[in-house]
């Protein structure tokens, strides 16, 4: 009987090979389409609910039943003293991860520029220099984080420290990573050393398909390097810097681990994720944590469509 | 004598022009740049302990001691870490991530590429998405609902590789998927379909034709998918308790925050977790590359 029915289908099959297909389609995908919306897709939406209920550790076991508290979480967040700006002394989580987020792109985006700059022009060894090059990008953050650390000990034996002491400039070790608005800077400096990589292979895949006779004909017009290179070399590479800026920006925005690791979020380095995560298990407080984490995802959709209307659209025209 | 040495500095001069001098020093300060980070961390994995805590910083050290690697691995060390105890570990966590990543995301990507069903926009902009979202905001939702389902089906949530296994297919296969299916697409669709028209089915054509081809695109979304599941800090720390099971990220956090500092221990670990994902990936730089420009490194 079953046999007969499996037949049947077989020869109903052969008819349509468009269906065939399409079963075939969702036997591949299924176990793909169970992981992204049942571990991806439900959980950013179940996040959204979560942030209007009030879930701890308490009531986690049971957190279908959790109670709805409205906008309790999203006020406890904007009353923190942590996410609010204070002034100039305290900028809050949400200030300072738009000014970290900003600097920390603009500055990976120049340093990416000036080395595909330098890896686009012929020299020997350069395959190697591009090899070298792409280290701090590859390396683990964990590692390359650690390295920073070490490097920036207080201690005397912090070889930042020594280099400085050595050179006269400073007379006692500073702790630079405890220092408000130092430690900022740092951490903007330390994106830049391990995210230009990533600007840089994109911007020269982009350098390297500039047709050469453009620069040809400004060289019989006599423009120098520097209006060679603004005039011909930013301008063609104009889509590709946009999209750098947009995918560095949200990925900069969204980054957990490098601030954790670095600075624990402290000295004026507090981010919204670090905070996100300090609301939900440090405090425990899951409903107040995925509250922090929404308002970061309102802030990076406000940043897309105000980037993709209006900056996008200025240069295409 | 001074007819030579005029015209040395005269060479000099002509190969030294600003354009080249210029040119040099900006690579010279980019290759310090990027290298010395990774001198120190390597140089600092061998020296003891009185030239990491001394009065001042020590360059090179005075001699290939492995005082750090014996706190790491020797278990008649007073100090004994137990650090091959985490490499087990990540290793536990990272192979099983990447072979099953590949796997599903050859399937889904060549449905995705090759065949036509309904939801495949929707499949397609949902993995998008997830390039978007910070993991922060999923691992809220994702803690509840494991620790639900594990409390209604009967596992523990924490302390538990295969739960972490899970959390990063959730990060790897969006990548993967997404990496594969431009690749299928560049295949041409006319050698599959001459090899089914012979009458060799959609599996075969997989097994035969698609995958050999495919092969480099492979490695390279294997390497990824690894060498993110090796890396990762985030959901290690929230979802591992236990000290036994702790991967190396968290080993070294671990190591690092102890009241008593011992920095050469750190770099010691750090470089024994750096220096495969180097090698690895100067050995297949020829396949990795473009992934990293295609998000392959998400971050």
């Amino acid at each position: 009987m079953r046999n007969n029915s499996k037949s049947n289908l077989k020869k109903q099959q052969r008819g349509s090979l468009a269906r065939k297909e399409a079963q075939l389609a969702g036997i591949l995908i299924t176990p793909t389409i169970l992981i992204v919306f049942g571990l991806i897709l439900f959980p950013a939406f179940f996040s959204i609910w979560v942030s209007f209920h009030d879930v701890s550790l308490r009531n986690l076991n049971d957190v279908f039943n959790a109670p709805f508290v409205g906008f309790d979480n999203y006020v406890r967040v904007f009353n923190d003293f942590a996410f609010k700006y204070q002034g100039a002394e305290s900028w809050g989580a949400a200030v300072t991860s738009i000014v970290y987020s900003f600097a920390s792109t603009i500055l990976t985006m120049i340093i990416g520029l000036i080395a595909s700059l330098l890896l686009n022009q012929k020299f020997r060894l350069r395959g190697l220099a591009r090899s070298i090059f792409l280290a701090p990008y590859v390396a683990p953050i964990v590692s390359v984080a650690f390295v920073w650390r070490w490097i920036l000990d207080p201690r005397p034996s912090g070889v930042l420290n020594d280099i400085l002491m050595r050179l006269g400039l400073i007379d006692l070790p500073k702790a630079y990573l405890a220092t408000r608005g130092l430690a900022l800077l740092l951490m903007i400096i330390f994106q830049a050393w391990r995210y230009f990589p990533f600007a840089m292979l994109m911007i020269l895949a982009r350098l390297q398909a500039v047709d050469g006779t453009l620069y040809e004909a400004a060289e019989v017009d006599g423009a120098n390097t520097w209006q060679k290179f603004l005039h011909i070399t930013i301008p063609e590479l104009r889509y590709v810097l946009g999209a750098i800026f947009l995918l560095r920006l949200i990925w900069t925005f969204n980054k957990f681990d490098d601030i954790y690791l670095l600075t624990n979020g402290g000295f004026g380095t507090n981010v919204l994720p670090v905070l996100t995560y300090q609301f939900s298990f440090k405090l425990f407080n899951f409903g107040v944590g995925a509250a922090a984490a929404m308002i970061l995802l309102v802030v990076l959709a406000i940043f897309m469509a105000f980037y993709i209307g209006i900056v996008m659209k200025k240069i295409e025209d | 004598m001074n007819t030579e040495r005029l015209t040395i500095i005269e060479h000099l001069m002509r190969w030294l022009n600003l354009k080249r001098l210029i040119f040099a020093i900006v690579l010279s300060f980019f290759l310090i740049s990027v290298v010395f980070p990774f001198y120190w961390m390597v140089s600092s994995s061998f020296k003891s302990y009185a030239e990491i805590g001394g009065r001042q910083a020590v360059y090179i050290p005075s001699a290939l001691r492995l005082d750090a690697y014996g706190e790491l691995f020797d278990p008649n060390n007073p100090a004994f870490q137990d650090f091959l105890a985490n490499i087990i570990n990540t290793i536990k966590v990272a192979v099983p991530t990447s072979l099953i990543a590949v796997f599903l995301s050859i399937l889904g990507s060549y449905a995705i590429a090759r065949l036509h069903f309904r939801g495949k926009n929707l499949l397609l902009n949902g993995v998008l998405l997830v390039y978007l979202f910070p993991g922060v905001l999923l691992i809220i939702p994702l803690f509840a609902m494991l620790a639900r389902i594990g409390d209604a089906v009967g596992f523990n949530i924490q302390d538990n590789l295969a739960v972490l296994v899970l959390t990063y297919l959730a990060q790897t296969l969006p990548v993967a998927l997404y990496m594969l299916t431009n690749y299928f697409r560049t295949i041409p669709d006319e050698i599959e379909q001459a090899a089914l028209i012979d009458g060799c089915s959609r599996f075969q054509v997989m097994w035969r034709i698609t995958l050999p081809l495919a092969v480099p695109a492979l490695v390279s979304v294997g390497i990824y998918t690894f060498m993110i599941a090796w890396n990762e800090f985030l959901y290690a720390m929230v979802f591992l308790n236990d000290h036994n099971l702790f991967t190396m990220p968290l080993k070294i956090s671990t190591i690092f925050n102890d009241p008593d500092p011992r920095p050469h221990v750190v770099m010691a670990a750090s470089t024994i977790m750096t220096i495969p994902i180097i090698l690895l990936f100067l050995l297949m730089e020829r396949y990795l590359e473009e992934g990293l420009t295609a998000g392959g490194v998400k971050g």
